[in-house]
């Protein structure tokens, strides 16, 4: 009996995974987006596009440091696109 | 006759340069003193002339002046420094050692930036109309020329408005974020959720929260700046002009402006009006020029309570002076 529980369980899980795993990935990317559009707000100057907020924003820069290289590598710049943030 | 300009918790004096804003807001904050006000007397022109009219040093700290009279020049280059040094110490502790050198390199850049003086200047007006009616019952701004302070004015609304924008994109993604949380999101491979995931960016008390913090703090700022400033409750914005055509002009385009931001303009100050009698064939000419200049301010600002002052045969450079000079404005007794 136990046993059948674990084994429906596990036909559960499975299932739930096979449904759900490609709006997860949707999701992810819409996350992805989202963050991306924002680090763009913030690091907008970098990209020559004026940001009337700039002197605010920059105190947030700190807290994107980690993300900055995967975020301008995935906006296609290979390299940092910034002479100060040298992170490869 | 302006008499109402001492009950508002704040007085913004602006006008075009040179018109005699300075010693209009030391007049009358020498006025409200005297009647027992707590009152801060601040100056946002980068050209500060404070501390020459009262002949004492005052600069970027609250300096009293008298028993109940404190004034203040604001630094905005001081501000955006330390500003920028908050910044550059929190980004020391994030990175390699090896990058300090290049992150002072960037964030000296935009020190010189355009814009971060303004944006410097703001926050700290901002910072200074909250302590209006706590720790003062009254802050008299001496404001730079006209095109300043209207910009100065108007920038709370488009700052606001823009971390509202940055807010929403935040607010999306946490929601997307826990979305992806009740999908199992973060527990499986393959996902590419390892950016997203990791470095407990998404987390209690994460880099996320802190970005909103930082957001939120922000945008209250602005919004409380905004809602101070156009309460005609709270503040009043004295014009001061000359009776000449370009000091008519520029009052005339000031008055439309602050209009159009809802800005409420309490009254007019009509200074260095010549004195009917001022003797002699050059200054006869002179008032003569400015009668018709004078008629076309009380037609033009027929609704706002105007109060002329004449132009005094001796230059202001006393304390005693000046009070008798807030006091014909605020139309206690005349000047001479």
């Amino acid at each position: 009996m136990a046993q059948k529980e674990g084994r429906l369980a596990r036909l559960k899980a499975l299932l739930e995974e096979f449904y759900v795993s490609p709006y997860r990935g949707a999701i992810a990317r819409a996350r992805r987006e989202e963050d991306d559009l924002f680090m763009l707000f913030v690091f907008s100057e970098l990209m020559g596009v004026p940001n009337p907020a700039a002197y605010y924003t920059l105190e947030l820069q700190p807290l994107l440091l980690e993300r900055f290289h995967d975020w301008h590598r995935r906006q296609g710049l290979e390299h940092s696109p910034l002479d100060g943030f040298r992170c490869c | 006759m302006l008499n109402e300009l001492l009950t508002r918790r704040l007085l913004f004096v602006g006008g075009k340069g040179g018109v005699g804003k300075t010693t209009t807001a030391a007049a009358l904050a020498l006025v409200a003193a005297e009647r027992d006000r707590r009152c801060l007397l601040v100056s946002t022109d980068p050209a500060h002339s404070l501390a020459d009219l009262f002949g004492r040093p005052i600069g970027h700290r609250e300096t009293a002046l008298t028993a109940s009279l404190w004034a203040l020049e604001i630094d905005p280059d001081r501000q955006a420094d330390e500003h920028l040094e908050t910044v550059k110490a929190r980004m020391r502790r994030l990175v390699h050692p090896r990058s300090f050198a290049e992150i002072d390199r960037q964030l000296d850049l935009a020190r010189h930036a355009p814009g971060t003086m303004e944006a410097a200047l703001l926050e700290r007006v901002a910072e200074v109309m909250a302590l209006a009616g706590d720790q003062y019952d009254q802050v008299i701004f001496d404001t730079a020329p006209t095109g300043h302070t209207v910009r100065l004015l108007s920038l709370p609304e488009v700052m606001a408005a823009w971390m509202d924008g940055l807010l929403g994109h935040r607010e999306r993604s946490a929601r997307l974020g826990s979305a992806l949380r009740n999908l199992g999101g973060g527990r499986v491979k393959g996902d590419d959720l390892s950016l997203l995931e990791s470095a407990a960016d998404h987390a209690e008390g994460s880099r996320d929260q802190q970005l909103n913090e930082l957001l939120q703090m922000r945008r209250r700022k602005f919004v409380r700046a905004r809602e101070l400033l156009l309460d005609a409750n709270v503040s009043a914005f004295l014009l001061v002009l000359n009776p000449d055509r370009l000091a008519v002009l520029e009052t005339i385009k000031a008055h439309e402006i602050l209009t159009r931001f809802s800005v409420p303009v309490t009254g007019l100050v009509v200074n260095r009006v010549l004195p009917p009698d001022a003797d002699g064939a050059f200054l006869d000419a002179r008032r003569r020029q400015e009668a018709p200049y004078l008629e076309q301010i009380d037609q033009i600002f027929s609704r706002l309570p105007r109060v002329r002052v004449p132009l005094l045969p001796d230059e202001i450079n006393d304390m005693e002076t000046l009070r008798r000079l807030g006091r014909n404005i605020v139309g206690d007794d005349p000047v001479r």
